[in-house]
């Protein structure tokens, strides 16, 4: 069961490094507030859509960017309708009157979410996140650091299929899943309750199984694997670097 | 082993025990958001794990539980996520902090505990909400009394707080409860097995 929304795959996107792709994130989401304009932020999601487009992970952003449409629309009604520089009414439906000054606000909060969103997602699709952690405890973070995502990674498709073992028992035992609020409420706990229990006795056994393997040791670990940098790489990184430059010379002398 | 209590909470120390505590918590606060969207019900109680691992093994565990969860989080399920670490890391800190100053004694305190959790998770967010969404957390719930707020002239700060705490009191409530109830009904050897003794500090 795969539970990150890594995508494996083979292209430039995903050959980069991780901290080049890190990189391309934190600049993305610098010019996110950089562009003030609803077109500078329709340009970016542009470019951001090209690069997720051109990695190959553009269809396991699509549920992602459907998923978070129902929160771009509000930010668009709710400033449409409240917006504190609201002036020009623009429409009207039934009671509700929507002024021009806060339908805009309210796009380019929707085009930040959306921004936002995707640069992160350029680090977020395109990269193992176990090359991820590695790169972090390579440039000198605890290893323990590693220990923690990965363990959970490989620890939540165990408990999720613990939990419906624990439902499947609770329910022969005349649990009720269905019916009024207070019912389900009720349920919660002889859900949660094994499933706690069952995961700290584990743990006590984990870390001694750790521990027998020198997990305690303060000596820095080797790694298994070199770490890859394409050519292009340095390339990449000089081209995210100008375009931050760009972007905030853009903002400054020409209002984007 | 002879037990020896301890008052100072921030004196906790990392044992390979409490580091092992921190996947478990991210996987505890995992499935607890499942269960809840499973069982249809209207919270989110997907910080279970990080209240309980701040209860049990104190404030620093539990606030690097809260970062490692939402990290994780934004990894494998929502990348927004990422921008509220802050507030699940003050959530692990208040836990840690009070739980080991006797706020989860009895039921009646941890309810006051709960609500205590519930405010500073809206203080932390709201400056975070304000500068992404011009306060808004699109939640519709909160989202409409903000409207309802905004519209009739509060400031947007006022509203977002607003906003935010109408969902986090009731979300965050439940969660201490449910916690405390967990914690509670423990086995005294697992409850010890991190330092804490609910409510207690000691060590081994």
């Amino acid at each position: 069961m795969r539970i990150t929304l890594y995508v494996p795959g083979d292209t430039w996107l995903h050959r980069l490094d991780p901290m080049t792709k890190l990189l391309m994130t934190a600049v993305g989401v610098a010019l996110t507030f950089a562009f003030v304009s609803a077109a500078g932020g329709a340009a970016l999601l542009l470019a951001f859509l090209v690069v997720l487009g051109t990695g190959g992970v553009l269809h396991r952003a699509a549920p992602i960017f459907i998923g978070v449409a129902v929160i771009a629309f509000t930010f668009i009604i709710v400033q449409g309708l409240v917006h504190p520089e609201n002036v020009q009414p623009l429409f009207r439906t039934g009671p509700l009157v929507f002024y021009e000054e806060g339908l805009l606000v309210g796009l380019r909060l929707a085009l930040r979410l959306y921004d936002i969103l995707s640069a992160t997602l350029i680090v977020v699709l395109a990269t193992n996140p176990s090359d991820l952690t590695e790169a972090f405890v390579r440039r000198g973070a605890s290893p323990r650091l590693g220990y923690v995502v990965m363990a959970v990674l490989q620890m939540i498709p165990t408990m999720i299929s613990q939990t419906a073992a624990i439902t499947d028992a609770q329910r022969s035992r005349g649990m009720e899943t269905e019916g009024s609020l207070w019912t389900r409420l009720r349920a919660f706990l002889p859900l949660m309750g094994p499933l706690v229990t069952s995961s700290l006795i584990a743990t006590e056994e984990r870390a001694l199984a750790l521990e027998v393997r020198g997990f305690g040791s303060h000596t820095r670990p080797t790694f298994l694997k070199e770490e890859s940098r394409p050519p292009y790489a340095g390339a990449v990184r000089v081209a995210s670097v100008l375009l931050l430059a760009a972007g905030i010379a853009g903002r400054v002398w020409l209002g984007w | 082993m002879s037990v020896q209590r301890k008052t100072n909470p921030w004196a906790l120390q990392f044992t390979t025990l409490t580091i092992v505590l921190i996947p478990v918590a991210v996987g505890i606060n995992y499935v607890g958001k499942l269960i809840a969207a499973a069982l249809k019900l209207p919270l989110w109680l997907d910080s279970i794990g990080t209240v309980l691992a701040a209860m049990l093994a104190g404030p620093w565990i539990g606030a690097i539980s809260g970062a490692a969860n939402n990290v994780i989080f934004g990894l494998t399920a929502d990348p927004i996520s990422f921008w509220y670490l802050i507030t699940s890391i003050a959530i692990g800190f208040v836990v840690g902090y009070l739980a080991f100053t006797g706020w989860i004694s009895t039921f009646g305190r941890a309810i006051g505990l709960g609500v205590v959790v519930g405010v500073v998770a809206s203080v932390v967010s709201t400056p975070i909400n304000v500068i992404l969404w011009e306060g808004q957390t699109g939640n519709v719930w909160g989202d409409a009394l903000y409207a309802a707020l905004v519209g009739s002239g509060w400031p947007v700060w006022i509203a977002s707080f607003f906003d935010s705490l109408v969902v986090d009191i009731p979300d965050k409530l439940a969660t201490v409860i449910v916690s405390y109830l967990i914690v509670r009904a423990l086995p005294e050897r697992l409850a010890g097995l991190f330092g804490g003794d609910r409510g207690e500090v000691e060590t081994l």
